[in-house]
């Protein structure tokens, strides 16, 4: 059994001129949740579309569970939730279903048990109703949505690509999503999911890659990610509103590179070559009625932004970014 | 296998339960049933119509033509007796009898006046006025029964014992068509014309109607986005193929199902055309022997084929309907073409043009069994033709799934020509 799930080298895709995907490398361990982290159009729809070969890169290697990803044997052991969501609006959930699983190999009864326990399941199949029954148009988005996930994951594939799985979700069937992650990881499946909400990818993965501009930013262990850019935060906790003096501590370039107010305390980032007590001793000597002073590590949301620079999102490339 | 099978049963099972199939497999056997027994209705009121009576015969000829005509128009001696109203007059006073009758035209108290004079016994011309002098039929009644009492009465006029006359001049020739071929007789002239026409238009109507259908099943997939989860799953050559032989097998399915009434129709015409005391017409279709229905049959699959390839591409370069109106003008003009040219084929099956037609790969699906139908063709240009016509196929399903696998997962703007070309060169 290889240890990686998807092995990506020096893999680059360009569209005519514009480079979609400039020399990314990848690693996914096995069993692991992983998070593909960018902007709009930073290249995450191109990396997953090559990941199950649906576009060829122009240069580099792919390998999907120790095979190269074009292998046709593998396309029944990855279930794939595309960012674009769809379903044949005309027809009957449960046949949507059973040509979906039909498409991955699946036969007969056991294709017909594992749709029903999966309706049970996301609650499409209840004592009352039976949307299984119903055509695809009649059911709201979040159930055709449901719909979808389940026929990504029916034939219980070893490895998961889920293109932003969370938008256009309300909360209760996002976390019936989480669940599910959670659940396929304790099967020892591998899930890699895109997304650009980073609350979720710092809760359920357990490793990240930040991609932007088709290149890697960074990428490892989230618990790595974090400590690796920790010690520079400050959460300073103040009574009442900073004082004109305390405001001078905070305003001394030498001292803060930037503080935030996020409403209940201050994120503080610290200046290079500053170190923590000089600040705690600045502040104290200014008067600070200090509530709260804790070396915190930073969000992947605080580093996502760090790293790739608010400035960078780029819109309108959703279709092959 | 097992996944093109699997898109093979969803495209058709999905069409076969739709109600727009049950709708148009009954709507085909209702059509050719009108085309069917609407000519010999047709025909059947050269009998029927009794508007030819129901008319006022001014008679100036002084010699009763004009009895003699109303009791013709009322069906002869037998006759159960006519509606005309004969008005004899002298000859000078013709005009005001005229003018009577014309207003007892215009406040439509009768169709119609017949005007009979000295002229008319001479066997020179006979005048009818009327609303209905459009109504062929009634026309040439009107016309055969005076020729008919003219040359009755002349016959008699010189010395011909009556009964005589009336056998001389009661003559009835009916007159029809046979066709016959290298192989012997083949049915009349005109069920053949009519057979060709029908089977050239039911190609082309269920190829162009089934070729849409895969364009905007392509259109769907791309709409709706499932296109991305397919193709994550079947490769788009597959799913290309399993679409153009799923929705190929609906319109098979839906010809022979056509055809299979159709003949259940013809073969149940006779009692149902006494029915409607319609007069029987010749009998049969032409000589259809089984090799010549497998012919077709293969035209037809062949022909779809080529024409799915091409709409199949077309639904993959384009975002919605509207794009997809205007993208899809060049392959229907091409499609367009065999019908553009039915009249020649039919009428000269043997010309140069209707050879080339024929033989060309898009136009021959349609053309050849019209020319097969209407003229014995020598078998070497029917090889040559389904040879044409199926490299045709290869090649445009090859350009399709080469354009398809691009332009499946293209959204956003429309390709041009340029662009298209390209995906076809990188495929």
């Amino acid at each position: 059994m290889p240890e990686l799930a998807i092995e990506v080298r020096d893999v680059v895709k360009r569209y005519g001129d514009h480079l979609a995907v400039k020399s990314l490398s990848l690693s996914v361990p096995r069993g692991a949740v992983y998070g593909l982290l960018g902007p709009n159009g930073a290249g995450k729809t191109t990396t997953i579309r090559m990941l199950l070969n649906i576009i060829a890169p122009d240069s580099g290697s792919v390998k999907i569970l120790g095979a190269p990803h074009n292998d046709p044997k593998l396309v029944d052991r990855i279930g794939y939730l595309p960012e674009e969501r769809g379903l044949y609006r005309k027809m009957q959930v449960r046949r949507v279903l059973r040509f979906l699983g039909e498409l991955k190999g699946l036969r007969g009864s056991d294709l017909d048990r594992r749709i029903d326990s999966w309706l049970d399941r996301l609650q499409l199949r209840t004592n009352g109703q039976d949307w299984g029954a119903a055509k695809v148009d009649e059911l709201s988005r979040g159930m055709q949505q449901k719909v979808q996930f389940i026929g990504a994951l029916l034939h219980d594939p070893d490895l998961v690509i889920l293109d932003e799985p969370f938008s256009g979700l309300d909360p209760i069937n996002a976390q019936a999503l989480k669940d599910t992650v959670v659940d396929l990881k304790k099967r020892g499946r591998t899930v890699i999911f895109s997304t650009h909400i980073m609350d979720n990818a710092e809760r359920l993965c357990d490793s990240v890659c930040i991609i932007a501009h088709g290149e890697k930013v960074l990428d490892g262990g989230v618990a790595e990610v974090r400590a690796a850019h920790g010690g520079r935060m400050v959460a300073l906790g103040l009574e009442g509103a900073p004082t004109s003096a305390v405001q001078l501590v905070l305003n001394n370039r030498a001292l803060v590179a930037r503080a935030d107010d996020s409403n209940r305390f201050l994120e503080v980032e610290l200046a290079a070559g500053a170190r923590a007590p000089d600040l705690l001793k600045a502040l104290v000597d200014a008067g600070a009625s200090i509530e709260r002073f804790e070396l915190v590590r930073p969000s992947l949301h605080r580093i996502f932004l760090e790293k790739v620079g608010a400035t960078h999102v780029e819109d309108g490339l959703s279709g092959q970014g | 296998m097992d996944k093109l099978l699997a898109v093979i049963r969803r495209e058709y099972l999905e069409r076969v339960r739709s109600r727009w199939f049950l709708i148009a497999t009954l709507f085909g056997p209702v059509f050719f049933g009108l085309l069917m027994f609407l000519p010999a209705l047709i025909a059947s009121r050269e009998k029927a119509s009794g508007d030819a009576s129901k008319i006022i015969i001014i008679d100036a000829t002084g010699v009763s033509l004009g009895d003699r005509v109303a009791a013709q128009l009322s069906g002869g001696m037998s006759g159960a007796g006519g509606h005309s109203q004969v008005r004899a007059v002298r000859a000078d006073s013709l005009a005001p009898a005229e003018s009577l009758a014309t207003k007892a035209v215009m406040s439509e108290q009768v169709k119609g006046y017949l005007v009979l004079d000295s002229s008319t016994v001479a066997g020179h011309r006979a005048r009818y006025s009327g609303s209905n002098t459009t109504a062929i039929f009634d026309m040439q009644q009107l016309d055969r029964a005076v020729q008919h009492e003219v040359l009755g009465m002349r016959l008699e006029k010189s010395g011909i014992d009556p009964e005589l006359g009336r056998e001389l001049s009661d003559l009835n020739v009916n007159f029809t068509t046979e066709r016959l071929t290298k192989r012997g007789r083949g049915g009349s002239g005109n069920v053949s014309l009519f057979f060709g026409l029908a089977v050239a238009m039911l190609l082309y109507m269920t190829i162009f109607i089934y070729g849409l259908n895969v364009m905007s099943g392509v259109l769907e997939e791309k709409q709706t986005r499932v296109a991305e989860v397919v193709i994550a799953s079947v490769s788009s050559t597959k799913l290309l193929l399993g679409k153009v032989i799923g929705v190929g097998a609906v319109g098979f399915t839906q010809l022979v199902l056509w055809m299979g009434m159709s003949v259940l129709m013809w073969t149940i015409r006779a009692p149902i055309l006494a029915k409607m005391g319609a007069p029987q017409m010749s009998s049969g279709l032409p000589d259809i022997t089984p090799a010549t229905g497998l012919i077709l049959l293969a035209f037809f699959v062949l022909g779809f084929m080529f024409y799915a390839g091409l709409f199949a591409a077309v639904g993959a370069t384009v975002n919605s309907e509207q794009e997809a109106k205007q993208a899809q003008m060049p392959v229907v003009l091409l499609l367009v073409c065999s019908v553009m040219f039915v009249q020649n084929v039919l009428f000269t099956p043997d010309s140069a043009l209707s050879r080339t037609l024929s033989l060309l790969p898009f136009t021959a699906p349609i053309v050849m069994p019209l020319r097969m139908t209407v003229a014995p063709v020598p078998a070497l240009d029917i090889v040559m033709a389904l040879v044409s016509v199926a490299l045709g196929a290869v090649f445009t399903t090859w350009l399709a799934s080469r354009i398809y696998r691009v332009g499946l997962l293209m959204y956003g703007k429309k390709p041009t020509m340029r662009e298209v070309l390209k995906w076809v060169r990188q495929g």
